[in-house]
C-alpha cells in the first residue's frame, strides 16, 4: 500500500479526475474531502459492511425450527458481552 | 384499520400511527422507508421489522440491551439530526429511543449487528440504522456463546 504524508489542506490526485483533500486534522479523526466523477461510488467502509450484512440478513428465510431454537437458547439470559 | 399482506405472517392489520418512518431507508434498502415492528408474544425477545413497501422484506431483530446489557450508543450528529433528537448528547435507550440489532442467521451461528443498530425516536417514530463510526462494536457479534452451542 502506498502511504503518503500530507498536511491539512493538501491534496492527493488519483488518476486524472479524482482528488482527495485533507480538509481537517483533529485529535483522533481526519476530515477528508473527495472530488470524483459522479459514476465513481465513494462510501465509508463501515457502510459497505452494514449494507452487505443487511442484504445477507434479509436474504435468509428462517424455518420455524431455526427460529424457535434460537429463541429457546436466548431465553436463559443474554448473549455474551463483547470482548 | 389498514391491513398489509406479508409473505411470512399473512395479513397484518396495523395502526397507521404505529408505522416506523426511515427517511433514508436502510443501507442496501434505501427505498424501503416504512416498517412495522412486530412484537409477537411467542417470539420474544425477537422482534420483527416488517417492510410495508415489500411483503417479503422482514428483518429479525432484538433489543441491543438483550445482546449486550452495557451497550453504549454512539449515534453521529447527522443521525441525531435525522431522528429529530438533540445533538451533543446520546439519547437514553428505552426512554427516548428504541434500539434494535439486526440478527443474521449465519451458518456459523446467529449474529447481531451491534455496529449499526436500528434507532427509533419513540416520540415521532422516525428511525435510522445508525452506523457507529468510532466504535469497536462488531457488525457480526455472535449471539450464542460457545458454551451454549455445545449444551
Amino acid at each position: 500500500m502506498l502511504i503518503m504524508s500530507r498536511r491539512e489542506g493538501e491534496t492527493i490526485l488519483i488518476g486524472d479526475d479524482i482528488e482527495i483533500v485533507i480538509a481537517h486534522i483533529g485529535r483522533s479523526r481526519v476530515k477528508v474531502g473527495i472530488r470524483a466523477p459522479r459514476e465513481v461510488t465513494v462510501i465509508a467502509r463501515e457502510l459497505q459492511l452494514v449494507r452487505d450484512q443487511n442484504l445477507a440478513a434479509a436474504g435468509v428465510e428462517p424455518s420455524p425450527g431455526v427460529l424457535s431454537g434460537l429463541i429457546a437458547r436466548l431465553q436463559p439470559g443474554v448473549g455474551p458481552p463483547r470482548s | 384499520m389498514p391491513s398489509f399482506e406479508t409473505k411470512n405472517f399473512g395479513p397484518i392489520p396495523y395502526q397507521p400511527e404505529a408505522v416506523l418512518k426511515f427517511p433514508c431507508g436502510l443501507p442496501g434498502f434505501e427505498d424501503r422507508r416504512r416498517f412495522l415492528a412486530l412484537n409477537l408474544e411467542d417470539k420474544k425477545p425477537l422482534l420483527f421489522l416488517q417492510s410495508l413497501d415489500d411483503p417479503g422484506l422482514c428483518f429479525i431483530t432484538m433489543p441491543v440491551l438483550n445482546v449486550d446489557p452495557a451497550y453504549r450508543l454512539e449515534i453521529s450528529e447527522n443521525d441525531l439530526d435525522l431522528l429529530g433528537l438533540p445533538t451533543g448528547r446520546q439519547p437514553q435507550i428505552g426512554q427516548e429511543v428504541l434500539c434494535l440489532a439486526i440478527v443474521s442467521l449465519e451458518e456459523g451461528g446467529p449474529t447481531a449487528n451491534l455496529l449499526a443498530p436500528i434507532v427509533v425516536n419513540l416520540s415521532n417514530l422516525v428511525a435510522v440504522q445508525a452506523i457507529a463510526e468510532e466504535s469497536d462494536y462488531s457488525h457480526r457479534q455472535p449471539l450464542l456463546c460457545e458454551e451454549y452451542a455445545v449444551c
